[in-house]
């Protein structure tokens, strides 16, 4: 006999298929009855948006001549890089795919992407998966169970969205390649991640690797749709299987075959992931968890260094967001004053009682970007009161660190993060605005949004001295109900002082309005108020973890 | 700083939270340069009163002196000479144990670089993995790694060593020795009376808020009753009569009785006309000490605990 030096298990025959999946329909059983809920909650919420896109398309587009007005428009560069090509924009199943299909497409893609890993690399990190193959289980029934089940997430809502089309009376044979392509892509990703919880260790590796996959692909489709001439795509949106599901082109072409190639996509994916399974040690990834720095810079170890890095994440994102919105915004503002119609009461709500359309829109799209910056600021404040509840702040408290110095630091972050996000949103919305407005002019105008924000932070600064306990979720209450006074408060007949008394409301809506200093200055001085009392307190009061 | 001033000195301390009294009257004092052992069953309020004494929650009543100083007004510099390392560590999940030792380390004033690469290498922490991963025994040495790689008058250690194996138990042994002997003070909460027999000076008890009894670990066994347990050539009933004998158990030729301290030579002269075969006679153990003021219900409940987590 030769001696040799591959381990044994890599040596030994692959047991029969039939052991590795015995108990496989337990598995499927018990999935289901962890995950029904999730489940049912995906199907609903994606299924019924048809109808309701459906009845509102059909209202905007009531007639055959408004339909073909709009299929004149509607091929431009910002539609074809968000939502894909309007291949049928004059045809009601035509305008419903442009409205939702995308959406729901990446909506069922990340759904499957989660709900994959949660059932597989979060258990197995989580010990419980060792727990079940302790059992009478087969090595890839639970794997395979777990493919199955989410599988099934995107079949079921498929056929759904067939049957909701249907009862709209769209085109028998689109509405099948409609449920059919959003399915396809569901089911493609089902097999991505399969493959992501094999190669990363951890849940959130494994998360993020399926997310970044799914933009990788959204990107590559979006690029190519943008390049296309007319609505004939370009050999690029092949590279992407968002863009295979694209290509069945419902209420068009209505052609089977790329979903085929989704199919197939799934299948050599969950394949590939179950013969990684077959061949690594249970708990590891292909991928090795990396290490990391074994010291600290002496600027991490600084509170305000600190704070910058666990804030990290949520920063980096929220300014990415800031600069979609700030986009997305300034490319469609001149296209809204078409589509408003100014005497409907939803649209003058929305405008804020502006005369001229154009200024009205941007100042409502300022509004925005001063709520997205007032949600991040809240958000990354309320990391502080983390950091006391978790009992983290306890250990950073007995070197020689003053409380107001720590929350000081922690509430720079949050006050100039968002005064980023406000500039930059505001400058690339007024840069990406065809001419309706200047970088400059809209920066600004979004700016004076600032001391609204700081108003939230105060106020919350306030509660953590004060209430710490229920602190954050009254901060957020109040945030809504600010936000839905300001955007809404017209609708339900509020008088024009309650709106003005309101953080959002009580800012002049740039460009539209004239600027005021009173009430900006005001918002800043209660803003301050409370910030010093809150502080104070803090600074005095008992630290308590939970 | 003269030498003469304490450590901690901490009297009459009171604290409560809304109707509950976590302290009622606490009374604890560390002189410098010594391990003071500090015990209670769980709630007696150890982790309230460490906590008043790093500056995190403000007493209702009473004096609490930290290093000459007022650990409330004072803790921003008081805390450059004292070291913390709670029982139950929470650290930043994604950032790495080393990151998180030189944070804490930093934050005191500095890292002795040295100093901190001996302290990993003998407590077996690898500081590249991030907190996330780690267990609750090397979340605890992560905090132990920054607190004894400081060059601290004070440290302050609340069950430190909870989630540690025995190697690693020992080897915090050896650190605290080693603290000791460059003249630094402890004070240590714990349950493991092992450790604390072998680490501490002085022990201080309390039970629901009050402090129960205090003084030198020597001088605590002489107020308490040696417990013996003798073989006779007769029925070892006879022993009642013997003056100084107390709680007697005879079993046919063995009895086990208590003897105080000042009766002990009285009672062992009267022995001798019984012929003894065997005499094994045991100083009172903190175990014993302590399992006395947790009283009978506690007993009962705390007693099993305790002797597992007494034993090597």
């Amino acid at each position: 006999m030769t001696t040799s030096t591959v381990p044994a298990h890599a040596a030994a025959p692959a047991p029969a298929l039939a052991g590795t999946l015995a108990r496989y329909w337990m598995c499927v059983r018990f999935l289901l009855r962890r995950n029904w809920l999730r489940l049912v909650i995906w199907v609903a919420v994606l299924a019924v948006m048809i109808p309701i896109v459906y009845t509102s398309q059909q209202e905007a587009f009531p007639t055959q001549a408004d339909r073909d007005a709009y299929a004149n428009v509607a091929n431009t560069p910002a539609i074809a890089a968000m939502t894909g090509l309007p291949y049928a924009a004059g045809s009601l199943g035509g305008i419903l795919v442009i409205k939702i299909w995308m959406t729901l497409a990446v909506a069922l893609g990340l759904a499957s992407t989660f709900l994959v890993t949660r059932n597989g690399r979060a258990d197995e990190e989580q010990g419980r998966t060792e727990l079940l193959r302790a059992s009478a289980l087969g090595r890839h029934a639970y794997s395979l169970a777990n493919y199955t089940v989410v599988a099934g997430l995107s079949v079921t809502t498929g056929l759904l969205i067939s049957l909701l089309a249907l009862a709209d009376k769209l085109p028998a044979a689109g509405s099948w390649v409609l449920g059919g392509s959003i399915a396809g892509v569901g089911l493609a990703f089902v097999g991505i991640a399969a493959l992501c919880g094999q190669l990363g260790s951890t849940s959130r590796g494994a998360n993020s690797l399926g997310v970044a996959v799914l933009a990788v692909f959204y990107l590559i489709r979006a690029i190519a749709d943008v390049d296309a001439h007319d609505t004939n795509v370009t050999p690029l949106s092949w590279f992407s299987p968002i863009g295979w599901g694209q290509n069945m082109r419902p209420y068009a072409r209505d052609s089977w075959w790329p979903f085929l190639a989704l199919l197939a996509l799934a299948a050599a994916g969950c394949a590939l992931a179950l013969r990684i399974e077959a061949r690594r040690d249970l708990g590891m990834g292909l991928l090795p968890a990396r290490p990391g720095p074994a010291r600290a810079t002496a600027f991490l170890a600084s509170p305000l260094g600190l704070a910058l890095r666990l804030q990290r994440a949520t920063l980096i994102s929220w300014l990415i967001g800031a600069v979609v919105a700030g986009l997305f915004f300034g490319s469609v503002a001149k296209a809204m004053t078409s589509v408003l119609d100014p005497s409907n009461s939803f649209a003058k709500a929305f405008l804020g009682g502006s005369q001229d359309m154009l200024n009205g829109i941007l100042g409502t799209f300022v509004l925005f970007n001063g709520m997205l910056a007032a949600a991040f600021a809240v958000q990354s404040l309320s990391g502080a009161r983390a950091e006391e509840s978790g009992g983290r702040l306890e250990s950073l408290l007995a070197g020689s660190l003053a409380r107001t110095r720590w929350l000081g630091a922690n509430l720079a972050v949050a006050a100039v993060g968002s005064a980023v996000m406000l500039l930059l949103g505001g400058w690339l919305m007024g840069a990406s605005s065809n001419g309706a407005a200047t970088g400059s002019g809209l920066a600004l105008a979004s700016f004076t949004y600032w001391p609204a924000v700081l108003l939230m932070l105060g106020l919350l600064l306030f509660l953590n001295g004060f209430l710490p306990r229920p602190g954050v979720s009254i901060a957020w209450a109040v945030y809504g109900v600010s936000v839905v006074i300001a955007m809404f408060g017209g609708l339900f007949s509020l008088s024009e002082q309650a709106i003005k008394a309101t953080p959002f409301g009580a800012v002049p809506r740039l460009p539209a309005e004239d600027f005021t200093f009173l009430p900006v200055l005001a918002l800043a001085a209660i803003a301050v108020v409370l910030a010093v009392l809150g502080m104070r307190r803090f600074a005095t009061r008992d630290i308590m973890p939970e | 700083m003269s030498p003469n001033i304490p450590a901690i000195e901490v009297s009459g301390l009171r604290k409560h939270f809304g109707a509950t009294t976590a302290l009622d009257g606490l009374d604890l004092r560390v002189e410098k340069g010594t391990v003071a052992g500090f015990l209670g069953p769980n709630g007696s309020g150890k982790s309230t009163t460490i906590r008043i004494l790093l500056g995190l929650l403000r007493p209702d009543g009473g004096t609490a002196t930290l290093l000459g100083g007022d650990p409330w007004r004072d803790a921003v510099e008081l805390h450059r000479r004292l070291a913390y390392v709670p029982g139950d560590v929470s650290l930043w999940p994604n950032l790495t144990g080393g990151q998180a030792i030189d944070i804490l380390s930093r934050l005191r004033g500095g890292v002795d670089t040295n100093k901190r690469d001996q302290l990993l290498e003998r407590f077996e922490l690898d500081p590249t993995k991030k907190a996330r991963s780690y267990s609750k025994g090397n979340r605890q040495k992560v905090a132990l790694v920054a607190g004894l790689a400081s060059n601290a008058e004070l440290l302050v250690l609340d069950e430190p060593t909870s989630g540690l194996d025995p190697l690693m138990q020992e080897v915090f042994t050896d650190c605290i020795r080693e603290v000791k002997a460059q003249g630094r003070s402890v004070l240590l909460s714990s349950h493991i009376f092992a450790e604390v027999e072998k680490l501490c000076d002085t022990v201080t008890i309390i039970r629901d808020g009050q402090t129960v009894e205090a003084g030198r670990l020597d001088e605590l066994r002489h107020l308490h009753r040696t417990t013996v347990s003798v073989v006779l050539d007769r029925d070892a009933s006879v022993l009642a009569s013997v003056a100084g004998i107390n709680q007697l158990v005879a079993d046919g030729t063995k009895a086990t009785f208590t003897v105080g301290e000042a009766e002990l030579g009285g009672v062992l002269a009267a022995l001798a006309a019984y012929s003894p075969r065997q005499l094994v006679s045991s100083p009172p153990s903190l175990e014993d000490l302590f399992l006395r003021h947790y009283g009978g219900a506690a007993k009962d409940a705390g007693a099993a605990p305790a002797q597992k987590a007494g034993v090597r």
